[in-house]
């Protein structure tokens, strides 16, 4: 007979086992070189307790680039300086503008705009 | 010194940042289950012909005949925004105590008395700016004189939301501006106690001798005392008290005679508080359960009852939890009755790392508590209750409290998020 047969070996059952660190052998060389994966907040979000994020609903603002469903992600703590896109509050609503250098009008500044981010589909 | 700050009509105002249509405009917050007000801005406080805190369904032509806005609770996006404003004061001191959602104090001792003026007005300004959260600021030197500032910087128009006691004569004319009821902390009786001594403000009260104070009013008196005369008793306190109790208890949207649907209720309720319990790190020992009728209605046959249960072992686990509180719905029970409202109360908390092992149970509780683990992983990651006990059901609608008019969770739901468009208010729906 020269059937293929396997043994398993029975593993004690566990409550009988002493514990030991299992790990062998050499010790990985990047155990000093790891570090946090990249987090997107770190990079678009400086103040968190002043970062509000919109979801635009239609075209109406794309001569600034923002298309429908874009959020942006506005820092209400931030001072707009010129050529800053901003939310503000016109006539009772919500609207972007662009602050440029003659702004006769007293503007009622929601945000300041600091990402947009978009889906590429 | 120690300043009060204390968000101004806060659920309002937390409403009103996402909505520019509304701006002094009369808004108002309704209850859970959309009962009565609970919290009123100042133009909707102005309309005075409306008896605010009736129930809603007597005042509801009045409210929206006088263009009153109502809002269902929206306590997901109010404590957001209240760790928003929290956040924001640790900008201007290391030692913040969150007294409330919408009040802490803040310890303002490394900077002058001189400067204290304009730290206010910068602290006010930038809350607003930051949060869009409109604030008003006391400070003094202790607690209780923080409080009163706070007060009156609300009371008169021309403090602009800022009163700060630096001086002497401005601690003497606060106090003289203070009515005896008006003391933050002093009891109905002692008030009376006290104005039947012949004190009519809380500087008369300051300069009564102490031992009348101690004797009369004990030992809780006196440290108001000392409070008011610049001697600090109170601590800011930035350690979040771990509760001795947890509870819930909600209304149903309808009146429920069904079993079926009470226990899932319970049941949702009962990983509610057990999901609270793990986040403080506590076990529980006992647990309380509760049904009611609606004790309102005279057409409808009344009962309640309530029943405690022991835990075999302290724990946090929603298993075992849910376990224990059917048992005890099934116990309480009586069929034919309309019931309004159940809750459960998580009671002897204790900390988790200090709970006595069992010596028989122990290994099925480490079996449940990874399993605990994996759903809490699993609802942080994917929303809350995406994986739940299937006592929990599917039949929310039925018995789900009623929040007709709840806003989006504007910053905490992808799915919520404030929209804009050209057109006018893009937030109505």
């Amino acid at each position: 007979m020269t059937e293929n047969k396997t043994y398993y070996i029975k593993r004690s059952s566990k409550n009988h086992r002493v514990t030991r660190p299992s790990q062998t052998g050499f010790s990985s060389p990047a155990t000093h070189y790891t570090e946090p994966r990249i987090d997107l907040n770190e990079a678009l979000v400086s103040n968190p307790s002043a970062t509000f994020y919109v979801r635009v609903a239609d075209n109406s603002f794309v001569n600034y680039g923002i298309k429908e469903n874009d959020v942006l992600i506005i820092d209400k703590s931030l001072t707009p300086n010129n050529n800053q896109l901003i939310l503000a509050i016109k006539d009772d609503a919500f609207s972007i503008l662009k602050i440029e250098n003659k702004q006769n009008e007293t503007l009622q500044v929601w945000g300041v705009i600091t990402y947009i981010i978009k889906a590429v589909k | 010194m120690i300043a009060l700050v204390d968000c101004n009509s806060f659920y309002a105002s937390c409403e009103q940042v996402f909505r520019p249509d509304l701006q002094n405009k009369p808004v108002v917050v309704l209850s859970n289950n959309d009962g009565c007000i609970i919290a009123a801005n100042k133009e909707a406080k102005a309309l005075a012909h409306i008896p605010m805190f009736q129930p809603v369904f007597k005042i509801k032509d009045l409210l929206s005949r006088n263009n009153v806005v109502c809002f269902s609770s929206n306590y997901t996006l109010y404590s957001d925004l209240s760790k928003r404003v929290m956040d924001t004061l640790r900008d201007f001191s290391p030692l913040v105590e969150e007294y409330s959602i919408d009040e802490s104090f803040v310890d303002l001792s490394h900077y002058k008395i001189e400067e204290l003026e304009i730290i206010a007005h910068k602290i006010k300004d930038t809350v607003y700016k930051n949060t869009g959260i409109p604030v008003g600021v006391g400070i003094a030197k202790t607690k209780s004189l923080s409080k009163i500032a706070n007060k009156y910087a609300k009371k008169i128009t021309k403090n602009n939301n800022v009163y700060v006691v630096d001086t002497e004569s401005k601690r003497q004319f606060l106090l003289n501006e203070c009515k005896i009821k008006d003391i933050w902390g002093i009891g109905k009786k002692h008030a009376i106690r006290i104005e039947n001594a012949g004190k009519k403000n809380a500087l008369e009260f300051a300069n009564m001798p102490v031992d009348w104070v101690r004797k009369e009013i004990t030992v809780i008196g006196e440290r108001l005392w000392r409070e008011l005369n610049n001697m600090p008793c109170m601590k800011i306190n930035t350690n979040i008290q771990v509760k001795k109790g947890i509870g819930t208890a909600k209304s149903f949207g309808f009146k429920l005679s069904n079993y079926g649907l009470i226990e899932e209720a319970c049941s949702y309720y009962v990983s509610e508080v057990a999901d609270l319990l793990r986040q403080q790190q506590s076990a529980a020992t006992h647990i309380e359960v509760f049904l009611q009728t609606n004790y309102h209605s005279n057409t409808d046959k009344q009962y309640s009852n309530k029943i405690v249960l022991t835990l075999n072992e302290p724990t946090s686990s929603t298993i075992a939890l849910t376990q224990k509180a059917l048992i005890g719905l099934k116990k309480i029970y009586k069929e034919g009755y309309r019931y309004k409202k159940v809750g459960v109360n998580l009671l002897g908390l204790v900390p988790e790392n200090e709970i006595q092992m069992s010596l028989f149970n122990s290994h099925k509780k480490i079996e449940s508590k990874s399993i605990t683990n994996v759903i809490d992983l699993l609802n942080s990651k994917y929303g809350k209750n995406k994986v739940k006990l299937a006592t929990v059901g599917n039949r929310e609608k039925e018995w789900a409290l009623i929040k007709e008019h709840r806003s989006p969770r504007y910053t905490t739901q992808w799915n919520e998020l404030m929209t804009i468009s050209n057109k006018k208010t893009p937030n109505l729906k």
